[in-house]
């Protein structure tokens, strides 16, 4: 026998020394711990904020005299130079520019299980 | 018509489907508690803690995979590295003592049949090289694949398994024909 056959024949004998194991309930047990699953935490999740959004802004609207605030920062914005927007403009721009790139690199860089 | 793995996986992923993750589990659990059970040496009990372990980091991580990979493969990683920590957790990995481990099989409990005298020849073997056999004798995977699943140089890979063929062909000796 050369040496290739060898090689195949032991393989060969290695998978077959290797017997199906039968689940007898392993995937019963896996399935068992495995966390509930995400769609009732997602939902739960966003009743949650949704409710405490509601809430906040039925508090600020109350206690800011019908958002009354709302009305006197936009008169100040407006009446601030147009410069000094611009430069509002672009800085605002840079920061959620910003905030995306560190999303997106802490999604690409996934942990190893 | 039998879904894929990929059809089973994207089940997953977009519906939290535990009855695909389920499938998944029923398709490869035999081969992760094999290959877990002949790297911890046939200890069935830790074997099969490990291979659920697996499954739930599986299950946890699913988001990860990429598809790149085969899905037996990428389980064989995390069955790996879940048999790692624990030895490391045991004291039994690198620093590992071959020769008590060694001494630990008695050569007559070796039962006469080529497949027992195969299996005990094959726990004889360094963790690195049985792991290498293992996953590439044994469950198929390319030289490449079994490098990223043990986290280590293609080369030596290659030289494990060329080393644990050797020793194997040794031991099986007496079984060659004459």
């Amino acid at each position: 026998m050369d040496e290739k056959q060898q090689e195949d024949s032991l393989d060969r004998q290695l998978r077959e020394a290797a017997p199906y194991i039968d689940d007898e309930g392993f995937t019963a047990r896996v399935l068992q711990q495995l966390p509930p699953p995400r769609r009732g935490r997602d939902s739960l999740r966003a009743v949650i904020l949704l409710g405490i959004t509601l809430l906040a802004s039925a508090l600020a609207y109350v206690l800011s005299d019908g958002g009354r605030f709302l009305v006197v920062a936009m008169a100040r914005l407006t009446a601030l130079p147009t410069l000094w927007l611009l430069a509002l403009a672009f800085g605002s721009g840079l920061f959620f520019m910003a905030g995306g790139v560190v999303v997106a690199l802490s999604k690409a860089s996934e942990p190893r299980p | 018509m039998e879904l894929t793995d990929g059809d089973l996986i994207a089940r997953v992923l977009v519906d939290d489907d535990q009855h695909a993750f389920g499938e998944l589990v029923r398709r490869h659990q035999s081969s992760v508690r094999g290959l877990l059970r002949q790297l911890t040496r046939t200890d069935v009990a830790i074997a099969d803690d490990l291979a659920q372990e697996t499954f739930l980091r599986a299950y946890k991580n699913i988001r990860s995979f990429r598809g790149e990979a085969r899905f037996s493969t990428w389980l064989y990683r995390i069955a790996y590295n879940c048999f790692r920590e624990n030895a490391r957790r045991r004291k039994e990995f690198v620093g590992i003592d071959e020769e008590q481990l060694q001494s630990e099989h008695d050569p007559q409990v070796a039962d006469p049949a080529l497949r027992h005298d195969l299996m005990y020849a094959l726990s004889l073997l360094s963790l690195h090289e049985r792991s290498a056999i293992l996953l590439c004798c044994q469950n198929g995977l390319s030289h490449e694949e079994a490098a990223r699943v043990l986290d280590i140089p293609l080369g030596t890979v290659k030289t494990n398994v060329l080393r644990g063929r050797e020793k194997l062909k040794r031991s099986l000796a007496a079984w060659g024909p004459d």
